[in-house]
C-alpha cells in the first residue's frame, strides 16, 4: 500500500465540475472492463465507456453515471474527462428506460452508420443510468 | 430650416428605431447573461481537456495514429484545407460578424484547395453573395449551442479528414477575451499537432516517466481524439456565442444612445420651429390689426 491513503480526483462534464476532491479509491468502467485505482497506481492513459463509475471518498462508496471519455492517470491524481456524469438521485429512472426503448427502437430500423452509432451510444448512456439507478 | 411636418416624421421615426434598438438591447443582455454562464460553465473542461491532451502529448511523443498524421507527402499547395467558420445568425452586432469573415478571407487566400464549412446566416449569405462555394449542407445555426451540435460537426469533420477529402481542418471563431475585447481566432482542429499545444504547465508533476496506454494507443486515441475535436468544437460554439451577444448588446446600446441624443435635438429642432410660426403669426395679426386702423 502507498504510503498516501488519498488521491486527488476531478470528474469534469462539459456542463458542469461533477467531483473535485480527494478519494480514497475509484472503481471506472474502462473500454475492456471495470478498472480499480488506488492512490499510487502508475501512469495510464484510458479511455471510458458510458457506464457505472465508483469512487470512495471519507471511506463511503458514491455511485454515479458517467458517459463516454478518457481519464488520465497519475500516482497522486487522477482526471476524468466525461460526457456527463450524474448522482444516481438525479436519475430520472423513467426517463431513461424510454430513452433505452426508443434507442432499442431505433436500432431495429434500417439506419445509416452513423445513425447507428448515435443509436448504439444512446443505448449505452441509457444503459449506464439505469445502472446505476437499478 | 425644415418644415413642422418634416421634423415630426423624422422624430417619428427615430422613435421606433429606438423601441427596436433598446428591444434588441434588452434581448441580447438576457442572452448574454445565459450565455456566460454557459460559457463559465464549459471553460474548465475545455482548458483541462486541452492541458491534458497537450501532457500526454508530451509525455509520449512516439504516438503514431491517423489524427496525428500531419501527411507530409502532400504538397503545400495540394493541401486540402477545411475551414469551419463560425458567424453570427444576425447582423447588428457591430463589427462582430465583419471582423471574423475579414479573416476567414484571409486565411482562404493563402491556399489554393479551401472547402468552406460556415455556421450561421451571415456568414452563409456572405460566400453567397460573394461567389464563394460553402458546403451547403452543412447547416447549423448559431443560436443556443449544444453538444449534439458540436458532435455532429466534429463527426464530418472527422469523417472528411479520414477519408482523406481534408488535410487540415481549421476553425475560425471569435474568442471572448473580456466584455470589452473580441479577438477573431483560429484554431487547429486536425491533425493533432504536438506543437501547438504550449506546454502548460511544464512538468506539472514528478512523475516524467512516459505513461502507458491501457488498453492500447489506438484504442485511446480513437476515443479520445474525437472527445477532444467534439470539446473544442463546442467550446469555439460557445465562445463566439457569447461574443456576438456581447456585441450586439454594446452596438445596440450605443445605437440606443444615439438614438435618444438625435431626438434631443430634433425635439429642440421641433420647439424653435414651432415657436417660429407661432411668432409668425402674431406677427401677421398684429400687422393686419395695424394695417386696419
Amino acid at each position: 500500500m502507498a504510503e498516501t491513503s488519498t488521491f486527488h480526483l476531478e470528474i469534469i462534464t462539459p456542463e458542469r465540475q461533477f467531483y473535485i476532491g480527494p478519494a480514497e479509491a475509484l472503481v471506472l468502467p474502462a473500454v475492456d472492463g471495470q478498472m480499480g485505482i488506488y492512490p499510487g497506481h502508475e501512469p495510464v492513459v484510458t479511455a471510458i465507456e458510458p457506464g457505472e463509475l465508483r469512487y470512495k471518498a471519507d471511506g463511503k462508496w458514491e455511485p454515479a453515471a458517467v458517459g463516454a471519455g478518457f481519464a488520465e492517470i497519475k500516482p497522486d491524481y487522477v482526471i476524468l474527462l466525461v460526457g456527463f456524469a450524474e448522482h444516481p438521485e438525479e436519475i430520472d429512472r423513467k426517463r431513461a428506460e424510454a430513452a433505452r426503448q426508443r434507442a432499442e427502437e431505433r436500432l431495429r430500423q434500417k439506419q445509416s452508420i452513423h445513425e447507428y452509432y448515435h443509436s448504439k451510444a444512446a443505448l449505452a448512456r441509457a444503459m449506464a443510468r439505469l445502472k446505476t439507478r437499478r | 430650416m425644415a418644415s413642422i411636418k418634416e421634423i415630426r416624421t423624422h422624430i417619428k421615426s427615430v422613435e421606433q428605431t429606438l423601441k427596436i434598438t433598446n428591444a434588441m438591447y434588452l434581448i441580447s443582455s438576457s442572452n448574454l447573461r445565459k450565455a456566460r454562464k454557459q460559457l463559465t460553465d464549459v471553460e474548465p473542461y475545455f482548458r483541462k481537456i486541452e492541458v491534458t491532451i497537450s501532457d500526454i502529448l508530451h509525455h509520449s511523443p512516439e504516438i503514431s495514429h491517423v489524427f496525428f498524421d500531419k501527411r507530409p507527402g502532400v504538397q503545400p499547395a495540394d493541401r486540402k484545407i477545411g475551414y469551419i467558420v463560425i458567424t453570427g445568425d444576425k447582423g447588428l452586432a457591430g463589427a462582430y460578424n465583419h471582423n471574423i469573415l475579414k479573416l476567414a478571407e484571409q486565411k482562404m487566400s493563402q491556399s489554393a484547395h479551401t472547402s468552406l464549412f460556415v455556421v450561421g446566416q451571415v456568414g452563409r449569405s456572405y460566400f453567397q453573395e460573394h461567389g464563394i462555394p460553402i458546403d451547403v449542407e452543412f447547416l447549423y445555426t448559431a443560436q443556443d449551442p449544444n453538444m449534439a451540435r458540436a458532435r455532429d460537426m466534429a463527426e464530418l469533420m472527422l469523417d472528411l479528414y479520414l477519408e482523406e477529402q481534408l488535410d487540415e481542418v481549421y476553425i475560425i471563431f471569435t474568442r471572448m477575451v473580456n466584455t470589452f475585447q473580441m479577438e477573431p481566432t483560429i484554431h487547429k482542429l486536425l491533425p493533432l499537432d504536438p506543437d501547438v499545444f504550449p506546454e502548460y504547465e511544464k512538468n506539472r508533476d514528478s512523475y516524467n516517466r512516459d505513461v502507458a496506454y491501457v488498453p492500447s494507443v489506438k484504442a485511446v486515441m480513437d476515443r479520445l481524439v474525437p472527445g477532444y475535436v467534439k470539446g473544442d468544437i463546442f467550446g469555439a460554439l460557445v465562445e463566439s456565442y457569447c461574443s456576438e451577444q456581447n456585441s450586439r448588446m454594446t452596438a445596440m446600446k450605443s445605437s440606443s444612445d444615439n438614438a435618444r441624443a438625435m431626438l434631443q435635438s430634433l425635439n429642440l429642432s421641433y420647439n424653435r420651429a414651432r415657436q417660429a410660426a407661432i411668432t409668425q403669426e402674431i406677427t401677421e395679426v398684429v400687422g393686419g390689426a395695424q394695417a386696419a386702423f
